[in-house]
Protein backbone atom coordinates (compact mmCIF):
# COMPACT_ATOMS: atom_id res chain seq x y z
CA UNK A 1 0.00 0.00 0.00
CA UNK A 2 1.36 3.32 -0.74
CA UNK A 3 0.22 6.99 0.71
CA UNK A 4 -0.70 9.90 -1.35
CA UNK A 5 -1.48 13.55 -0.41
CA UNK A 6 -5.10 14.22 -1.13
CA UNK A 7 -7.57 17.20 -0.82
CA UNK A 8 -9.81 16.50 2.27
CA UNK A 9 -12.82 18.89 2.79
CA UNK A 10 -13.39 19.36 7.00
CA UNK A 11 -16.30 20.82 8.25
CA UNK A 12 -15.57 24.65 8.71
CA UNK A 13 -15.54 27.52 6.60
CA UNK A 14 -12.50 28.97 4.85
CA UNK A 15 -12.61 31.35 7.68
CA UNK A 16 -12.97 29.70 10.65
CA UNK A 17 -9.79 28.07 9.41
CA UNK A 18 -7.94 30.87 8.67
CA UNK A 19 -8.67 32.34 12.21
CA UNK A 20 -7.34 28.75 13.66
CA UNK A 21 -4.05 28.61 11.21
CA UNK A 22 -3.87 32.28 12.05
CA UNK A 23 -4.08 31.72 15.95
CA UNK A 24 -1.87 28.65 15.71
CA UNK A 25 1.07 30.73 14.03
CA UNK A 26 0.80 33.03 16.60
CA UNK A 27 1.24 30.59 19.45
CA UNK A 28 3.98 28.77 17.56
CA UNK A 29 6.00 32.51 16.59
CA UNK A 30 7.31 35.00 18.37
CA UNK A 31 8.30 36.69 15.05
CA UNK A 32 5.30 37.40 12.62
CA UNK A 33 5.46 39.32 9.25
CA UNK A 34 2.54 39.98 6.91
CA UNK A 35 3.35 40.60 3.28
CA UNK A 36 1.06 42.67 1.23
CA UNK A 37 0.99 44.22 -2.61
CA UNK A 38 -2.16 46.13 -2.20
CA UNK A 39 -4.31 43.70 -3.62
CA UNK A 40 -7.23 42.26 -2.33
CA UNK A 41 -5.79 38.80 -1.11
CA UNK A 42 -3.25 40.51 0.90
CA UNK A 43 -5.50 43.13 2.23
CA UNK A 44 -7.90 40.03 3.88
CA UNK A 45 -4.74 38.11 5.16
CA UNK A 46 -3.57 41.58 6.57
CA UNK A 47 -7.11 42.25 7.82
CA UNK A 48 -7.33 38.73 9.90
CA UNK A 49 -3.89 38.46 11.31
CA UNK A 50 -3.68 42.46 12.75
CA UNK A 51 -7.31 41.66 14.25
CA UNK A 52 -5.29 38.60 16.22
CA UNK A 53 -2.44 40.87 16.96
CA UNK A 54 -4.83 43.32 18.66
CA UNK A 55 -6.59 40.82 19.97
CA UNK A 56 -3.16 39.69 21.81
CA UNK A 57 -2.00 42.70 22.48
CA UNK A 58 0.68 41.67 19.92
CA UNK A 59 3.19 43.69 17.49
CA UNK A 60 3.23 42.05 13.83
CA UNK A 61 5.28 43.21 10.71
CA UNK A 62 3.48 44.55 7.46
CA UNK A 63 5.81 43.90 4.52
CA UNK A 64 5.84 45.87 1.50
CA UNK A 65 8.13 46.21 -1.37
CA UNK A 66 7.58 49.01 -3.34
CA UNK A 67 8.52 49.12 -6.85
CA UNK A 68 7.77 52.31 -7.28
CA UNK A 69 5.87 52.32 -10.68
CA UNK A 70 2.69 51.12 -9.43
CA UNK A 71 -0.89 52.73 -9.41
CA UNK A 72 -1.61 55.46 -6.97
CA UNK A 73 -4.68 53.32 -5.60
CA UNK A 74 -2.08 51.15 -4.66
CA UNK A 75 0.10 53.23 -2.44
CA UNK A 76 -3.27 54.58 -0.73
CA UNK A 77 -4.02 50.89 0.14
CA UNK A 78 -0.72 50.22 1.72
CA UNK A 79 -1.20 53.40 3.95
CA UNK A 80 -4.66 52.08 4.73
CA UNK A 81 -3.36 48.90 6.07
CA UNK A 82 0.00 49.88 7.77
CA UNK A 83 -2.69 52.42 9.59
CA UNK A 84 -5.30 49.57 10.22
CA UNK A 85 -4.06 49.01 14.05
CA UNK A 86 -1.03 51.13 14.35
CA UNK A 87 0.03 50.00 17.56
CA UNK A 88 0.21 46.41 16.59
CA UNK A 89 1.73 47.39 13.71
CA UNK A 90 5.34 47.43 13.06
CA UNK A 91 5.80 48.90 9.33
CA UNK A 92 8.45 47.50 6.85
CA UNK A 93 7.71 49.42 3.92
CA UNK A 94 10.83 48.77 1.83
CA UNK A 95 11.70 51.96 -0.99
CA UNK A 96 14.89 51.06 -1.54
CA UNK A 97 17.07 50.78 -5.05
CA UNK A 98 16.28 47.53 -7.10
CA UNK A 99 16.28 46.97 -11.03
CA UNK A 100 12.65 46.36 -12.86
CA UNK A 101 12.08 45.21 -16.09
CA UNK A 102 10.83 47.74 -18.69
CA UNK A 103 8.99 45.91 -21.12
CA UNK A 104 7.96 48.73 -23.09
CA UNK A 105 11.22 50.33 -24.43
CA UNK A 106 14.41 48.84 -25.88
CA UNK A 107 16.15 51.81 -25.05
CA UNK A 108 15.44 51.90 -21.56
CA UNK A 109 15.00 48.14 -20.86
CA UNK A 110 15.32 48.57 -16.95
CA UNK A 111 14.26 51.11 -14.63
CA UNK A 112 15.88 50.97 -11.34
CA UNK A 113 13.04 52.11 -8.87
CA UNK A 114 13.82 54.67 -6.30
CA UNK A 115 17.16 55.64 -7.98
CA UNK A 116 19.16 57.79 -6.40
CA UNK A 117 20.14 61.04 -7.83
CA UNK A 118 16.38 60.92 -9.77
CA UNK A 119 14.37 62.33 -6.57
CA UNK A 120 12.63 64.92 -9.06
CA UNK A 121 11.40 62.16 -11.08
CA UNK A 122 10.19 59.60 -8.79
CA UNK A 123 6.30 58.89 -9.09
CA UNK A 124 5.89 59.80 -5.87
CA UNK A 125 8.04 61.31 -2.71
CA UNK A 126 8.96 58.36 -0.27
CA UNK A 127 6.81 57.80 2.62
CA UNK A 128 7.17 59.12 6.02
CA UNK A 129 6.52 55.38 7.25
CA UNK A 130 9.20 53.82 5.01
CA UNK A 131 12.33 52.27 5.42
CA UNK A 132 14.90 54.27 2.83
CA UNK A 133 18.28 51.69 3.14
CA UNK A 134 18.69 48.59 2.76
CA UNK A 135 18.09 46.85 6.17
CA UNK A 136 20.65 43.94 5.65
CA UNK A 137 24.33 44.27 5.44
CA UNK A 138 25.63 45.13 1.82
CA UNK A 139 28.44 42.92 2.35
CA UNK A 140 26.76 39.97 2.36
CA UNK A 141 24.04 40.71 -0.49
CA UNK A 142 23.45 37.53 -2.98
CA UNK A 143 22.48 38.25 -6.46
CA UNK A 144 20.37 35.28 -8.28
CA UNK A 145 21.91 36.49 -11.58
CA UNK A 146 25.11 38.96 -12.00
CA UNK A 147 23.99 39.66 -15.57
CA UNK A 148 20.40 40.95 -14.87
CA UNK A 149 21.52 42.97 -11.56
CA UNK A 150 19.78 43.27 -8.31
CA UNK A 151 16.37 43.04 -9.09
CA UNK A 152 12.69 42.18 -7.18
CA UNK A 153 13.16 38.72 -5.85
CA UNK A 154 16.77 39.25 -4.65
CA UNK A 155 15.57 42.20 -2.35
CA UNK A 156 12.86 40.30 -1.19
CA UNK A 157 15.37 36.95 -0.76
CA UNK A 158 17.88 39.69 1.15
CA UNK A 159 14.71 40.77 2.88
CA UNK A 160 13.86 37.39 4.61
CA UNK A 161 17.36 36.40 4.84
CA UNK A 162 18.06 38.69 7.11
CA UNK A 163 15.58 37.80 9.75
CA UNK A 164 15.57 34.69 11.46
CA UNK A 165 12.94 32.49 13.25
CA UNK A 166 10.10 34.32 11.27
CA UNK A 167 6.99 33.41 10.17
CA UNK A 168 6.15 35.18 6.96
CA UNK A 169 2.42 35.24 6.17
CA UNK A 170 1.41 35.59 2.20
CA UNK A 171 -1.91 35.50 0.43
CA UNK A 172 -1.26 32.67 -1.46
CA UNK A 173 -4.59 31.00 -2.77
CA UNK A 174 -5.04 27.42 -4.39
CA UNK A 175 -7.36 28.21 -6.79
CA UNK A 176 -5.40 31.04 -8.23
CA UNK A 177 -1.90 29.90 -8.85
CA UNK A 178 -2.47 25.90 -9.01
CA UNK A 179 1.20 25.60 -9.99
CA UNK A 180 2.59 27.79 -7.20
CA UNK A 181 0.21 25.62 -4.59
CA UNK A 182 1.63 22.29 -6.20
CA UNK A 183 4.88 22.71 -5.32
CA UNK A 184 4.73 24.46 -2.22
CA UNK A 185 2.47 22.06 -0.47
CA UNK A 186 4.36 18.61 -1.37
CA UNK A 187 5.92 18.55 1.70
CA UNK A 188 5.25 19.84 5.02
CA UNK A 189 7.08 22.85 5.79
CA UNK A 190 7.14 23.39 9.52
CA UNK A 191 6.08 20.48 12.02
CA UNK A 192 3.54 18.62 10.29
CA UNK A 193 2.29 21.59 8.58
CA UNK A 194 1.41 21.12 4.32
CA UNK A 195 0.04 25.22 3.83
CA UNK A 196 3.64 26.51 3.99
CA UNK A 197 7.61 26.55 2.81
CA UNK A 198 10.60 26.00 4.74
CA UNK A 199 13.35 28.87 4.17
CA UNK A 200 16.59 29.84 5.55
CA UNK A 201 17.38 30.98 9.06
CA UNK A 202 14.14 29.10 10.87
CA UNK A 203 12.18 31.10 8.87
CA UNK A 204 8.83 29.51 7.37
CA UNK A 205 6.50 30.99 4.47
CA UNK A 206 2.72 30.53 5.50
CA UNK A 207 -0.64 30.47 3.34
CA UNK A 208 -3.34 30.91 5.45
CA UNK A 209 -5.54 31.66 3.25
CA UNK A 210 -4.84 28.37 0.40
CA UNK A 211 -8.52 27.24 0.28
CA UNK A 212 -10.40 30.66 -0.50
CA UNK A 213 -12.06 30.74 -3.77
CA UNK A 214 -12.57 34.28 -5.12
CA UNK A 215 -16.06 35.10 -3.67
CA UNK A 216 -14.42 34.38 -0.12
CA UNK A 217 -12.23 37.10 -0.21
CA UNK A 218 -14.51 39.32 -1.63
CA UNK A 219 -17.38 38.32 1.16
CA UNK A 220 -14.73 38.52 4.02
CA UNK A 221 -14.37 42.88 2.51
CA UNK A 222 -17.77 43.20 2.31
CA UNK A 223 -18.57 41.80 5.55
CA UNK A 224 -15.47 43.85 7.48
CA UNK A 225 -16.10 46.85 5.31
CA UNK A 226 -12.72 47.18 4.24
CA UNK A 227 -11.10 49.26 1.73
CA UNK A 228 -9.88 48.00 -1.48
CA UNK A 229 -7.87 49.39 -4.51
CA UNK A 230 -10.15 51.82 -6.45
CA UNK A 231 -8.37 49.46 -9.58
CA UNK A 232 -10.91 46.80 -8.73
CA UNK A 233 -13.55 49.09 -9.46
CA UNK A 234 -12.52 50.46 -12.48
CA UNK A 235 -11.80 47.30 -14.09
CA UNK A 236 -15.11 46.21 -13.20
CA UNK A 237 -16.71 48.99 -14.59
CA UNK A 238 -15.21 48.74 -17.55
CA UNK A 239 -16.60 45.18 -18.37
CA UNK A 240 -12.70 43.44 -17.64
CA UNK A 241 -12.17 40.46 -16.18
CA UNK A 242 -11.34 40.67 -12.42
CA UNK A 243 -9.12 37.64 -12.19
CA UNK A 244 -6.57 39.47 -14.77
CA UNK A 245 -5.98 42.13 -12.26
CA UNK A 246 -2.13 42.90 -11.45
CA UNK A 247 -1.62 45.50 -8.56
CA UNK A 248 2.21 45.99 -8.37
CA UNK A 249 4.45 47.07 -11.37
CA UNK A 250 3.28 49.40 -14.41
CA UNK A 251 5.81 48.14 -16.65
CA UNK A 252 6.30 44.28 -16.03
CA UNK A 253 6.40 42.15 -19.28
CA UNK A 254 3.19 40.22 -17.57
CA UNK A 255 1.59 43.44 -16.99
CA UNK A 256 2.02 46.49 -19.80
CA UNK A 257 -1.16 45.68 -20.61
CA UNK A 258 -2.40 47.95 -18.01
CA UNK A 259 -1.15 51.00 -19.58
CA UNK A 260 -3.71 50.76 -22.56
CA UNK A 261 -6.26 51.45 -19.17
CA UNK A 262 -4.42 53.18 -17.26
CA UNK A 263 -5.43 57.11 -18.52
CA UNK A 264 -8.62 56.21 -17.90
CA UNK A 265 -8.11 55.15 -14.49
CA UNK A 266 -5.64 57.07 -13.39
CA UNK A 267 -4.44 60.20 -15.40
CA UNK A 268 -1.99 61.61 -12.95
CA UNK A 269 0.18 58.67 -12.23
CA UNK A 270 0.43 57.86 -16.40
CA UNK A 271 1.59 61.41 -16.90
CA UNK A 272 4.22 60.83 -13.69
CA UNK A 273 5.23 57.70 -15.76
CA UNK A 274 5.32 58.82 -19.07
CA UNK A 275 7.87 61.30 -17.60
CA UNK A 276 9.80 58.46 -15.88
CA UNK A 277 10.56 55.96 -17.71
CA UNK A 278 10.49 55.84 -22.00
CA UNK A 279 8.58 53.49 -23.80
CA UNK A 280 5.10 54.32 -21.50
CA UNK A 281 3.54 55.45 -24.53
CA UNK A 282 4.21 52.48 -26.78
CA UNK A 283 2.65 50.55 -24.40
CA UNK A 284 -0.41 52.46 -23.58
CA UNK A 285 -1.20 52.67 -27.73
CA UNK A 286 -0.29 48.89 -28.35
CA UNK A 287 -0.40 47.06 -25.42
CA UNK A 288 -3.92 44.86 -26.80
CA UNK A 289 -2.17 44.95 -30.60
CA UNK A 290 -2.17 41.17 -31.22
CA UNK A 291 1.04 42.14 -33.66
CA UNK A 292 3.01 44.70 -31.90
CA UNK A 293 3.98 43.76 -28.79
CA UNK A 294 1.78 40.75 -27.79
CA UNK A 295 3.33 39.19 -30.71
CA UNK A 296 0.42 36.88 -32.11
CA UNK A 297 0.23 38.55 -35.61
CA UNK A 298 3.11 38.55 -37.83
CA UNK A 299 3.74 41.93 -39.29
CA UNK A 300 2.71 42.37 -43.14
CA UNK A 301 6.26 42.81 -44.19
CA UNK A 302 7.88 39.60 -43.26
CA UNK A 303 7.40 35.85 -44.90
CA UNK A 304 7.85 34.60 -41.43
CA UNK A 305 8.85 34.61 -37.83
CA UNK A 306 12.46 33.58 -38.39
CA UNK A 307 12.77 36.63 -40.70
CA UNK A 308 11.19 39.32 -38.08
CA UNK A 309 13.69 37.36 -35.28
CA UNK A 310 16.63 37.90 -37.69
CA UNK A 311 15.80 41.83 -38.24
CA UNK A 312 14.80 42.10 -34.87
CA UNK A 313 17.70 41.04 -33.67
CA UNK A 314 19.94 42.11 -36.05
CA UNK A 315 18.40 46.25 -34.92
CA UNK A 316 18.17 45.21 -31.23
CA UNK A 317 20.12 48.74 -29.71
CA UNK A 318 21.81 47.41 -26.36
CA UNK A 319 24.83 45.39 -27.64
CA UNK A 320 24.89 43.20 -24.26
CA UNK A 321 21.79 42.23 -24.39
CA UNK A 322 21.58 41.22 -27.72
CA UNK A 323 24.61 39.10 -26.83
CA UNK A 324 22.41 37.15 -24.07
CA UNK A 325 19.48 36.80 -26.87
CA UNK A 326 22.50 35.25 -29.53
CA UNK A 327 23.95 33.11 -26.94
CA UNK A 328 20.33 31.84 -25.53
CA UNK A 329 18.84 31.25 -29.37
CA UNK A 330 21.85 29.30 -30.12
CA UNK A 331 20.73 26.66 -28.06
CA UNK A 332 16.96 26.84 -30.06
CA UNK A 333 15.73 24.63 -33.18
CA UNK A 334 15.08 27.06 -36.13
CA UNK A 335 11.91 26.98 -36.58
CA UNK A 336 8.85 29.05 -37.25
CA UNK A 337 7.21 28.08 -33.69
CA UNK A 338 10.21 28.86 -31.65
CA UNK A 339 11.16 32.05 -33.48
CA UNK A 340 7.63 33.12 -32.86
CA UNK A 341 8.36 32.81 -29.17
CA UNK A 342 12.11 34.36 -29.81
CA UNK A 343 10.23 37.14 -31.32
CA UNK A 344 8.55 37.70 -28.15
CA UNK A 345 11.54 37.96 -25.67
CA UNK A 346 12.73 40.79 -28.12
CA UNK A 347 9.90 42.57 -28.50
CA UNK A 348 9.45 42.29 -24.99
CA UNK A 349 12.67 42.82 -23.33
CA UNK A 350 13.09 39.85 -21.72
CA UNK A 351 16.46 39.14 -21.61
CA UNK A 352 15.59 38.03 -18.29
CA UNK A 353 13.97 35.17 -19.93
CA UNK A 354 10.70 35.23 -17.71
CA UNK A 355 8.65 34.52 -20.74
CA UNK A 356 10.85 31.08 -21.44
CA UNK A 357 10.94 29.64 -25.27
CA UNK A 358 8.93 26.25 -25.64
CA UNK A 359 11.49 25.07 -27.76
CA UNK A 360 10.30 21.97 -29.46
CA UNK A 361 9.67 21.04 -33.24
CA UNK A 362 7.11 23.58 -34.60
CA UNK A 363 3.63 21.18 -34.26
CA UNK A 364 2.47 22.57 -37.51
CA UNK A 365 5.40 21.12 -39.44
CA UNK A 366 4.47 17.24 -37.64
CA UNK A 367 0.92 18.35 -39.21
CA UNK A 368 1.89 19.09 -42.61
CA UNK A 369 4.26 15.97 -42.47
CA UNK A 370 1.24 13.96 -41.82
CA UNK A 371 -0.92 14.96 -44.42
CA UNK A 372 1.99 14.72 -46.93
CA UNK A 373 2.33 11.31 -46.17
CA UNK A 374 -1.58 10.92 -46.52
CA UNK A 375 -1.77 12.24 -49.90
CA UNK B 1 -7.51 84.54 -43.32
CA UNK B 2 -8.68 85.71 -40.35
CA UNK B 3 -6.70 84.85 -36.87
CA UNK B 4 -5.64 85.62 -33.53
CA UNK B 5 -2.81 86.48 -31.29
CA UNK B 6 -1.28 84.11 -29.12
CA UNK B 7 2.55 83.46 -27.87
CA UNK B 8 3.05 81.42 -30.26
CA UNK B 9 2.46 84.06 -33.08
CA UNK B 10 -0.63 84.53 -35.04
CA UNK B 11 -2.60 81.38 -35.34
CA UNK B 12 -4.87 81.26 -38.44
CA UNK B 13 -8.57 80.30 -38.30
CA UNK B 14 -9.75 77.93 -41.33
CA UNK B 15 -12.67 76.86 -39.31
CA UNK B 16 -14.03 80.61 -40.28
CA UNK B 17 -14.01 79.58 -44.11
CA UNK B 18 -16.03 76.81 -44.50
CA UNK B 19 -17.24 76.15 -47.74
CA UNK B 20 -20.35 73.87 -49.09
CA UNK B 21 -19.62 71.52 -51.71
CA UNK B 22 -21.32 68.77 -53.47
CA UNK B 23 -20.93 65.14 -51.60
CA UNK B 24 -19.60 63.62 -54.72
CA UNK B 25 -16.59 66.08 -55.07
CA UNK B 26 -14.72 64.92 -51.61
CA UNK B 27 -12.59 61.64 -50.90
CA UNK B 28 -11.06 59.39 -48.75
CA UNK B 29 -7.61 59.30 -48.38
CA UNK B 30 -5.93 56.12 -48.62
CA UNK B 31 -3.39 56.31 -45.78
CA UNK B 32 -5.74 56.97 -42.76
CA UNK B 33 -5.17 54.46 -40.12
CA UNK B 34 -7.91 55.46 -37.60
CA UNK B 35 -10.67 52.95 -37.11
CA UNK B 36 -14.07 53.44 -35.75
CA UNK B 37 -16.52 50.79 -34.50
CA UNK B 38 -20.08 50.31 -35.84
CA UNK B 39 -20.91 51.27 -32.19
CA UNK B 40 -19.33 54.52 -32.39
CA UNK B 41 -20.31 55.27 -35.95
CA UNK B 42 -23.93 54.78 -34.51
CA UNK B 43 -23.13 57.21 -31.91
CA UNK B 44 -21.26 59.57 -34.59
CA UNK B 45 -24.88 59.64 -36.25
CA UNK B 46 -26.42 60.30 -32.97
CA UNK B 47 -24.18 63.20 -32.24
CA UNK B 48 -24.47 64.93 -35.87
CA UNK B 49 -28.34 64.26 -35.95
CA UNK B 50 -29.14 65.72 -32.52
CA UNK B 51 -26.24 68.60 -32.47
CA UNK B 52 -26.29 69.66 -36.06
CA UNK B 53 -22.58 69.46 -38.34
CA UNK B 54 -20.40 70.84 -35.98
CA UNK B 55 -17.42 70.48 -37.53
CA UNK B 56 -16.62 70.20 -41.26
CA UNK B 57 -14.68 67.82 -42.67
CA UNK B 58 -10.70 69.37 -43.34
CA UNK B 59 -9.27 68.33 -46.80
CA UNK B 60 -6.63 69.47 -49.81
CA UNK B 61 -8.04 70.29 -53.10
CA UNK B 62 -6.19 67.50 -55.78
CA UNK B 63 -5.90 69.54 -58.82
CA UNK B 64 -5.11 65.48 -60.39
CA UNK B 65 -8.01 64.29 -59.09
CA UNK B 66 -10.05 66.98 -59.47
CA UNK B 67 -11.30 66.09 -56.05
CA UNK B 68 -10.96 67.47 -52.02
CA UNK B 69 -9.31 64.63 -50.33
CA UNK B 70 -10.06 63.84 -46.63
CA UNK B 71 -7.76 64.84 -44.06
CA UNK B 72 -9.54 64.64 -40.72
CA UNK B 73 -13.52 63.89 -40.89
CA UNK B 74 -13.68 60.67 -43.02
CA UNK B 75 -16.44 59.47 -40.49
CA UNK B 76 -18.30 62.24 -40.40
CA UNK B 77 -18.52 62.42 -44.32
CA UNK B 78 -19.80 58.53 -43.84
CA UNK B 79 -22.01 59.36 -41.74
CA UNK B 80 -23.71 62.08 -44.62
CA UNK B 81 -22.76 60.23 -47.62
CA UNK B 82 -24.17 56.84 -46.71
CA UNK B 83 -26.56 57.20 -42.86
CA UNK B 84 -27.98 60.40 -43.85
CA UNK B 85 -27.25 60.36 -47.57
CA UNK B 86 -26.84 63.87 -48.16
CA UNK B 87 -25.96 65.38 -51.34
CA UNK B 88 -23.22 68.19 -50.08
CA UNK B 89 -20.92 68.39 -47.44
CA UNK B 90 -19.49 71.38 -45.64
CA UNK B 91 -15.30 71.55 -45.82
CA UNK B 92 -12.84 73.17 -45.02
CA UNK B 93 -10.01 73.15 -47.82
CA UNK B 94 -5.96 73.51 -46.55
CA UNK B 95 -3.13 73.80 -48.47
CA UNK B 96 -0.80 70.82 -47.33
CA UNK B 97 1.50 69.06 -49.08
CA UNK B 98 1.77 65.25 -48.99
CA UNK B 99 4.25 65.07 -45.47
CA UNK B 100 2.45 67.48 -43.85
CA UNK B 101 -1.38 66.33 -44.67
CA UNK B 102 0.08 62.71 -43.48
CA UNK B 103 0.84 64.81 -40.28
CA UNK B 104 -1.75 66.20 -40.00
CA UNK B 105 -4.22 63.18 -40.00
CA UNK B 106 -2.61 61.96 -37.14
CA UNK B 107 -2.42 64.81 -35.35
CA UNK B 108 -5.91 65.09 -35.63
CA UNK B 109 -6.90 61.46 -34.57
CA UNK B 110 -4.69 61.10 -31.61
CA UNK B 111 -4.45 64.85 -29.74
CA UNK B 112 -7.55 63.46 -28.01
CA UNK B 113 -8.49 62.72 -24.55
CA UNK B 114 -9.92 60.14 -22.76
CA UNK B 115 -12.69 59.19 -20.34
CA UNK B 116 -11.84 58.65 -16.51
CA UNK B 117 -14.20 55.66 -15.92
CA UNK B 118 -14.97 57.39 -12.12
CA UNK B 119 -16.27 60.62 -13.72
CA UNK B 120 -17.76 58.74 -16.53
CA UNK B 121 -19.44 57.31 -13.76
CA UNK B 122 -20.47 60.27 -12.13
CA UNK B 123 -21.57 61.28 -15.34
CA UNK B 124 -24.32 58.79 -15.73
CA UNK B 125 -25.00 59.21 -12.53
CA UNK B 126 -26.13 62.55 -13.09
CA UNK B 127 -28.20 61.67 -16.34
CA UNK B 128 -30.01 58.75 -13.94
CA UNK B 129 -30.60 61.32 -11.24
CA UNK B 130 -32.03 63.78 -14.19
CA UNK B 131 -34.91 60.79 -15.00
CA UNK B 132 -33.23 59.63 -18.49
CA UNK B 133 -33.67 56.00 -18.75
CA UNK B 134 -30.57 53.42 -19.16
CA UNK B 135 -31.97 52.34 -22.45
CA UNK B 136 -31.73 56.06 -23.37
CA UNK B 137 -28.31 56.43 -21.88
CA UNK B 138 -27.08 53.51 -23.94
CA UNK B 139 -28.37 54.94 -27.34
CA UNK B 140 -27.26 58.90 -26.45
CA UNK B 141 -23.69 58.17 -25.36
CA UNK B 142 -23.46 54.84 -27.73
CA UNK B 143 -23.30 52.54 -24.51
CA UNK B 144 -24.05 48.70 -24.33
CA UNK B 145 -26.64 48.06 -21.49
CA UNK B 146 -24.21 46.16 -19.79
CA UNK B 147 -21.95 49.18 -19.51
CA UNK B 148 -25.05 51.90 -18.31
CA UNK B 149 -25.45 49.50 -15.77
CA UNK B 150 -21.60 49.24 -14.60
CA UNK B 151 -20.91 52.50 -14.55
CA UNK B 152 -23.88 53.71 -12.61
CA UNK B 153 -22.99 50.83 -10.06
CA UNK B 154 -21.68 53.12 -7.67
CA UNK B 155 -21.04 50.55 -4.62
CA UNK B 156 -18.50 49.07 -5.59
CA UNK B 157 -17.56 45.48 -6.27
CA UNK B 158 -17.49 44.03 -2.95
CA UNK B 159 -21.22 44.55 -2.95
CA UNK B 160 -21.44 42.22 -5.32
CA UNK B 161 -20.61 39.30 -2.74
CA UNK B 162 -22.78 40.10 0.38
CA UNK B 163 -25.29 37.66 0.10
CA UNK B 164 -22.42 34.73 -0.67
CA UNK B 165 -21.63 32.26 2.06
CA UNK B 166 -18.25 30.98 2.49
CA UNK B 167 -16.42 27.94 0.89
CA UNK B 168 -16.28 24.82 3.05
CA UNK B 169 -12.52 24.67 4.18
CA UNK B 170 -10.55 21.80 3.24
CA UNK B 171 -6.76 20.24 4.07
CA UNK B 172 -3.98 18.28 2.22
CA UNK B 173 -3.69 14.57 3.89
CA UNK B 174 -1.86 11.90 3.69
CA UNK B 175 -4.28 8.69 2.45
CA UNK B 176 -3.63 5.31 1.85
CA UNK B 177 -4.25 4.43 -1.74
CA UNK B 178 -6.27 1.14 -1.73
CA UNK B 179 -4.66 -1.32 -4.59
Amino acid sequence: MNSMLRQVYVNKTVLEAAKERISYIFDEFENIVVSISGGKDSTVLAHLALTEAHKRNRKIGIFFLDEEVVYESTIKQIEYIMNLYPENTIPLWLQVEFKLTNATSLIEGQLICWEAGKSKIWMRPKSPLSIKHKPWDITKETIRDKNKGFGFYDALENFQNSRRDTAFLIGLRATESPNRWRAVSKNPGYKNVYWCTKMKNGNVSFYPLYDWNFHDVWKYIYDNKLRYSKIYDYMWKKGMGLQEIRVSSLIHEKSFKALVELPEFEPKTYDKLLKRIKGISVGNLYGKDRAMLRVQKLPKNYKNWREYRDFLLATYPDPEKKEIFVKRFAKHLDNDYVARQQCRQLVLNDYENNLPVDNKPDPREALIQKWRELL
Amino acid sequence: MKTIKTKKGEIALPCLEVQIVPIDKVQANNYNPNMVSSQNMKLLEESIVSNGFCFAVVTIWDPDLEKYVIIDGFHRYLIFRDYLQAKELPIIVLEHDITKRMEATVQFNRARGVHQVELMGDLVKALVEQGVSDDEIAVKLGMEIEEVFRLKQITGIAELFKNQIYSKSWVIQEVDEVG
